[in-house]
């Protein structure tokens, strides 16, 4: 480690990532990329496929161990933690959003919501209470006593981002939220997300690879191949018909 | 052949769950050429009767081998559509006839084994210890029909083919149940496209249903999933009335069949008239066809009471589990349960009358065969539960579930399982020895 682990990141990051090295069985997913996450913030990361996002959200969130570097949470450092602690900060403090609503197909939505806040140990009515509250705040209030599988997907989404929200994370990881959905329903699920992690000051770290999306983000981080760039631009135009002197 | 490639490849596991078919097999096959063995020995009109109650007997450890061999080709991972193989052309229907030739395989290699020990048994190949051994009891003086052994030892591999490809066939309606495990989102339908239960770290679940649906191929894989989870049903499987009317009828026909004795007792079985009556018989095989139909049925019982009132955590996942599984894996548990509470019943017919039959080492292999099979079967479907949920707990860990709490709940679905299943095979037991032990 290149830093003593007494000198504690600075303290308005809440998330603190410092030259971050990661690969997936030899395959290079990050390499030395550092960066610090502010309280309340929305920080939107963008780069195309295979860039390495979900790698870089994995090793905020604790699910990934980097191979080299170190995350730090609120001055506690995650990447020495073991996995039990690791499962614990997760589930208290963190929430995650997947590409795919990632929804137990046998409970309904309001269990689907109220599920972390049960597996916290929350009592079954205060849990019921809070999830149909938040479907409600989400105006998916109708759908509480259905099941997933009778949703549409961008239902499903935004049941995904409540069950999120219910249980009021300090960092909340979004891995491309709307990457199945349609635009109009990519854009009303972003809107709700982003509104309601502002209402409530969560900060939310958003991978993203549409630059619309990057655009309600307070700010923009890029990778592109595994490392942090200022801009992600095509820059060899190689075999472009424009470019080619062959034909 | 590409059956063998792909067998080659596999992991222990699986070759494991391949080995284990053979040897069923094999010790079908055995059984089965000791029966040819029995009626070459025993030749003449008068005779014949206990011969073909014999052939008769080998059905139960035939049925249950074909039972292992359907249900090991449909956990196999080979046997799933993938998009890569998909892309080459190796499509649903191809994918099942693949596998029904791997089963045949399989239970081909476990024939010729059984072949080899008969033989070396009659003494035909020599070399080995025991040579010989069992001359007399399998007519080694007399020569043994080709034909008949070819026919016996086919039998096996054949049905177990059968059974694969019927169990793998691409359905028509797949397309839509495909269609709703897709709109699942999460979970079940996963576990189809992305056929690898152990994804390594590059290909999470976020590569898996929506990923490689997005290009459609996911999708048309998914269509013809031999073993699709269905989507959660509504309704609770239909099975139970039928299931208990079965068992209970079943259990009143053993008692009045085993009224009186000898050849005053109704429909009495040709060979032994004093020990099991041909309407005992009858009615066990209609107890376990009932306890069969049951299993689903009392599955989702199970689980609905595990989860009834204000549930936390665990209980809810546990429970819903259960009644989201119960068609998959009520079927074999309640085979299990049939199984068992006839080896119970038959062991007290075996140690309480003073005219108790002497129990041979082919009866104790034919039950043995049946014991295991049944319990591996229900051990593969639990397994293949398991992996079709994969992704869902892959999910679930990402929301930060922690692994003990996901732990408890399959412990606490095995021990409610057990709870209701234990007692019920001790009663069904108890109720069927009780006119034989009378």
């Amino acid at each position: 480690m290149a830093v003593p682990p007494d000198i504690a990141p600075p303290d308005n990051d809440v998330l603190w990532a410092r030259s971050l090295h990661h690969t997936h069985s030899g395959s290079p997913a990050l390499t030395d990329v550092s960066l610090g996450v502010r309280e309340s913030e929305i920080l939107a990361v963008t780069g195309p496929r295979g860039s390495g996002k979900t790698t870089l959200l994995g090793c905020l969130s604790g699910r990934i161990v980097p191979e080299q570097g170190e995350v730090w949470f609120n001055s506690v450092p995650v990447h020495t933690m073991g996995a039990l602690s690791r499962e614990r900060l997760r589930r208290d403090r963190f929430a995650w959003i997947s590409p795919e609503p990632d929804l137990v197909p046998e409970l309904t939505v309001w269990e689907n919501t109220a599920l972390p806040l049960l597996l916290r140990g929350e009592g079954h009515r205060a849990a019921k209470a809070t999830a149909l509250e938040w479907l409600e705040r989400l105006d998916i209030g109708a759908l509480a006593r259905k099941r997933p599988a009778a949703l549409l997907q961008s239902e499903r989404q935004r049941v995904a981002i409540t069950r999120a929200l219910a249980s009021a994370p300090t960092v909340l990881f979004a891995d491309e939220p709307t990457a199945p959905l349609h635009r109009a329903d990519s854009v009303h699920v972003l809107r709700t997300l982003t509104a309601a992690a502002r209402s409530h000051r969560t900060t939310v770290v958003l991978a993203t690879n549409d630059a619309r999306t990057a655009a309600l983000a307070d700010r923009t981080v890029t990778l592109l191949d595994g490392r942090r760039v200022s801009s992600a631009q095509a820059e060899d135009v190689e075999g472009r018909a424009a470019c080619s002197l062959s034909v | 052949m590409l059956a063998l490639r792909l067998v080659r490849g596999s992991r222990p596991l699986v070759l494991l769950r391949r080995l284990m078919v053979a040897a069923a097999s094999a010790g079908v096959g055995f059984l089965l050429l000791c029966t040819l063995g029995h009626a070459l020995s025993h030749p003449g009109p008068d005779h014949t009767g206990s011969s073909a109650l014999r052939l008769l007997w080998c059905l139960a450890p035939l049925a249950a081998t074909v039972q292992l061999a359907a249900v090991v080709a449909r956990t196999d991972p080979t046997a799933r559509p993938r998009p890569g193989l998909s892309a080459v052309g190796l499509g649903p229907a191809r994918i099942a006839a693949v596998a029904a030739a791997s089963s045949a395989l399989s239970c081909g290699v476990g024939s010729m084994l059984a072949l080899l020990v008969f033989l070396h048994l009659r003494g035909d190949l020599t070399g080995l210890p025991f040579d010989g051994k069992a001359a007399g009891l399998l007519a080694a003086d007399r020569p043994l029909p080709l034909a008949a052994v070819l026919t016996l030892l086919a039998l096996v591999p054949l049905a177990a083919a059968a059974a694969t490809a019927l169990t793998l066939r691409p359905r028509r309606d797949a397309g839509a149940r495909a269609g709703a495990a897709v709109k699942l989102g999460a979970g079940s339908g996963g576990a189809v496209s992305g056929s690898d239960p152990r994804p390594g770290p590059g290909s999470g679940s976020g590569m898996g249903l929506w990923g490689s649906g997005a290009d459609g191929v996911g999708r048309n894989s998914a269509a013809g999933s031999p073993a699709p989870a269905p989507p959660v049903p509504a309704s609770p499987p239909a099975g139970l009335p039928w299931g208990v009317a079965l068992t209970a009828a079943g259990l009143a026909v053993e008692t009045y069949a085993s009224r009186g004795t000898g050849s005053s007792r109704p429909l009495p079985l040709p060979g032994h008239p004093e020990i099991v009556p041909a309407g005992v018989l009858a009615g066990w095989a209609l107890t376990a066809l009932g306890l069969a139909l049951a299993g689903p049925g009392l599955v989702h019982l199970c689980g609905f009471l595990l989860q009834a009132v204000r549930p936390g955590a665990v209980r809810l996942l546990a429970g819903r589990t259960l009644q989201g599984e119960a068609r998959r894996i009520g079927r074999p548990l309640g085979v299990v349960c049939a199984t068992a509470s006839g080896v119970l019943a038959a062991r007290t017919l075996y140690t309480g009358a003073d005219a108790a039959p002497s129990f041979g080492p082919l009866t104790g292999l034919g039950a043995g065969l049946v014991l295991a099979c049944t319990t591996a079967t229900l051990l593969t479907v639990a397994l293949e539960t398991k992996q079709s949920r994969a992704p869902l707990t892959q999910a679930l860990v990402r929301q930060g579930a922690p692994t003990r709490t996901l732990r408890v709940a399959a412990l606490l679905r095995a021990l409610v399982l057990l709870a209701l299943f234990a007692p019920l095979t001790w009663a069904v037991a108890t109720l069927a020895a009780a006119p034989l032990a009378a």
